[in-house]
């Protein structure tokens, strides 16, 4: 049996590292109120691609978010403090959107974080963010499982995702065009999760489906899937093809003339992947949160209001991913003016069934955000090619709005388990 | 079978449209030992500068510009068609004078650089052209659909596939049956012997890796009304470009045209029957190929197997 001999000299240094060591890397919790005061500014990370196949649309997102904290830092900031952004490029990669959320967080000093167009990206930051409590806002990535099964206490997801457009069109759909319907399927979590909410209300409205055909991701040639197509002749096609992949099918299916017949049915249509392209690359119906072209009271005033901000970008109108961007950045800044403390949990608290009216939101119904899912459930459009315009801006006709709960993802709150308070780690940011 | 045929018929034309992509890239291997991980970036810039020549910003607005605007689009297209790969083939030479410090060190060097180069590229793009998707103009003669094998195809894919054979027997002759061809193929055989009877072995590096560079450009044109326009369409090349050359044999011509074909067939018949296994075929293939046979269809056997 050894005996150890602790000299006091050695014990009062160990409890003074210790105790130095519990100010810096104790519990999160105490860091943060440390590390926050009342003059410094609130820090928002943003974690938006710059590059790989959503660099564009990312670009689009962060002018949205700009544009709301401009307005907010234009009237004194929030809660007397200013606002300050930090954007690093999360590449369209997973991997680099968790190194992101670590180094916005733990080196960056971001009190909240901001953005995402891929779902991939958005799921990897989520899990960042609720180990350390952070409010993260994924903006505009529409895959059902953000709002499912990959649901977070911190996470609040602001476009519509693929069951909300499917809830609107399929019905309809089988009314105007006929039963008979072919998938064509990116071949990952979001082509897959799209095509079982369309198969499932498929058979809740009485279509079949004929045959699905898998598409991988990087499919640059469609021509293959675009043969069966034709050799099964079916009367829809519903399409969950998404990025750069959907951009190749849509000049293919122009080029063949093929958007007419059979119907597609596409998902959601982001402005960024489509403006400025020839009117025939736009086929079938497809979904959207907002249009510029809306004719609802502010739009004009926000279209105006994007133009003078962002005189020397090539998009010259306001489309849904700026949209979604700015919207979730003016309502979490809201959120926290509400709370009147930047606390994490008091902040969720104001956001969790925070509800937005159609006047404040520029879209034909009342919005709020679902306490059990925290997505935020809003008014979903169907448009088309808007083939009669001499605009070259105005590509899009809108056919109809439905309201949230006629498109609600009802799967979604089956699938969503939020983290208690309790599990969630509180700070002051 | 009359449902396969159209697929057949697809697949050939791919594997085609996949020679045009594998064929600066095999030349510049063939040659110089280089594996040109820019390749794909020159293959966007060929087809960016064809999106100015054609006739957009910068020049759009102006007295110059209006003219030009006014031509007709088969002019300008054509004009594109040869001068973009100029450009391209310009920038390659840029490229291959940054490489020669790297020539006879680690090929780890020239890997780096190129891959370098290819961010630089990219970027360079974003900032000239911006990082939203484009849309290159083709005349209306090649535009649109027909009907062939009762079935729609694309008049644009036969276009594509057409000039694709032209461009492959064009190289193939300029390879076969000219002086400066010769000289090429004898500096992949032995470079110092060439030195040695007189050719400067630079300059001829120096039009390699331009021509080379050149045909990435000229795919990128062809390529892109297919597959859509953006600053990182590139990505998209230079794995199927190295997957033909190991397959069809490093540094063979004819094996390249060959495995460009295979890969076509492998991936528009599967496309057919196992869509969801259809990119994935073009790898089982590799597979296959190099588990019998590691030097590919048509590569020469190293000297350790005679």
């Amino acid at each position: 049996m050894s005996k150890t001999n602790i000299s006091r000299r050695r014990l009062l240094t160990t409890a003074a590292a210790l105790g130095g060591g519990a100010v810096f890397f104790g519990p999160w919790k105490h860091n943060r109120v440390y590390a926050a005061g009342t003059d410094k500014p609130i820090k928002i990370g943003i974690t938006s691609d710059a590059s790989g196949q959503y660099a564009n649309s990312g670009a689009s997102d962060r002018r949205g978010m700009g544009m709301a904290i401009a307005e907010f830092n234009d009237k004194g900031g929030v809660l007397g403090r200013k606002i300050e952004t930090v954007h690093i490029d999360t590449e369209t990669t997973p991997a680099t959107g968790s190194r992101v959320a670590e180094r916005m967080i733990t080196r960056e000093d971001a009190g909240f974080l901001i953005g995402a167009v891929s779902s991939g990206v958005a799921n990897a930051i989520s899990q960042v963010a609720q180990k350390y409590g952070v409010i993260y806002l994924n903006t505009n990535s529409s895959s059902p499982t953000e709002s499912g099964k990959n649901c977070h206490r911190v996470k609040f997801v602001w476009d519509g995702n693929g069951s909300n457009f499917a809830q609107a069109a399929v019905k309809n759909a089988i009314e105007a065009y006929g039963d008979k319907w072919m998938l064509l399927t990116n071949d990952y979590g979001w082509g897959h999760d799209t095509a079982n909410a369309t198969k499932k209300l498929l058979a809740k409205y009485g279509g079949s489906v004929e045959d699905e055909i898998l598409v991988p991701q990087g499919t640059r040639d469609f021509s293959s899937a675009l043969l069966k197509l034709q050799q099964a002749s079916p009367n829809v096609v519903a399409a969950a093809v998404g990025g750069d992949d959907q951009k190749a099918m849509r000049q293919q299916v122009a080029q063949l003339g093929m958007g007419q017949a059979p119907a597609w049915i596409n998902n959601q249509q982001d402005w960024p992947d489509v403006y400025g392209l020839p009117i025939e690359n736009l086929f079938g119906v497809f979904g959207t949160t907002w249009y510029y072209n809306l004719d609802l009271p502010g739009v004009d005033d926000f279209v105006k209001r994007y133009q003078a901000m962002y005189t020397d970008t090539k998009m010259r109108v306001p489309g849904n991913v700026f949209y979604n961007g700015y919207m979730a950045t003016k309502n979490l800044l809201q959120a926290i003016e509400r709370a009147g403390t930047t606390n994490n949990i008091a902040v969720i608290k104001q956001l969790e069934g925070h509800k937005m009216s159609a006047e404040e939101r520029m879209q034909h119904h009342d919005a709020y955000i679902d306490p059990a899912t925290h997505q935020v459930q809003q008014t979903i459009y169907l448009a088309t090619a808007n083939t009669g315009t001499k605009d070259s801006d105005d590509m899009f006709k809108i056919l109809s709005n439905s309201a949230p709960e006629d498109v609600q993802d009802l799967g979604a709150q089956d699938s969503c388990k939020l983290e208690s308070y309790e599990e969630t780690a509180t700070f002051d940011a | 079978m009359i449902q396969l045929l159209p697929h057949i018929f697809n697949g050939l034309t791919l594997g085609l449209l996949f020679a045009l992509i594998a064929l600066g890239f095999t030349l510049i291997v063939g040659v110089m030992e280089v594996i040109n991980l820019a390749h794909g970036s020159l293959f966007a810039l060929g087809a960016y500068f064809a999106l100015t020549l054609i006739g957009v910003d910068p020049i759009a607005d102006t007295a110059v510009g209006r003219w030009w605007l006014d031509q007709a689009i088969e002019i300008r297209y054509l004009t594109a068609l040869v001068f973009a790969p100029l450009l391209a083939g310009l920038v390659g030479m840029i490229l291959e004078i940054c490489l020669r410090p790297t020539y006879g060190k680690a090929p780890l060097y020239g890997l780096l650089l190129t891959f370098g180069a290819a961010l630089v590229i990219e970027e360079a793009i974003r900032v000239v052209w911006g990082s939203g998707e484009q849309y290159l103009q083709i005349p209306p003669a090649i535009n649109g659909a027909t009907i062939f094998l009762g079935t729609i195809f694309s008049k644009y894919k036969f276009f594509a596939a057409a000039f694709s054979a032209l461009a492959v027997i064009g190289v193939w002759l300029f390879l076969e049956k000219t002086k400066y061809g010769a000289i090429i193929k004898a500096g992949a055989h032995d470079s110092e012997m060439v030195r040695a009877l007189g050719y400067d072995l630079t300059k001829l590096r120096l039009f390699v890796f331009g021509f080379g560079a050149a045909l990435a450009g000229l795919a990128g044109i062809i390529m892109v009304p297919i597959w859509g326009l953006r600053p990182h369409v590139g990505i998209d090349v230079v794995i199927p470009a190295f997957l033909i050359i190991a397959l069809g044999g490093v540094g063979s011509f004819e094996g390249a045209i060959v495995a460009s074909l295979l890969v076509g067939l492998a991936v528009g018949i599967t496309g057919a029957y196992a869509s969801a296994w259809s990119m994935m075929s073009m790898y089982i293939l590799l597979i296959l190929v190099l588990g019998f046979r590691a030097r590919g269809l048509f590569g020469k056997a190293s000297a350790l197997e005679n």
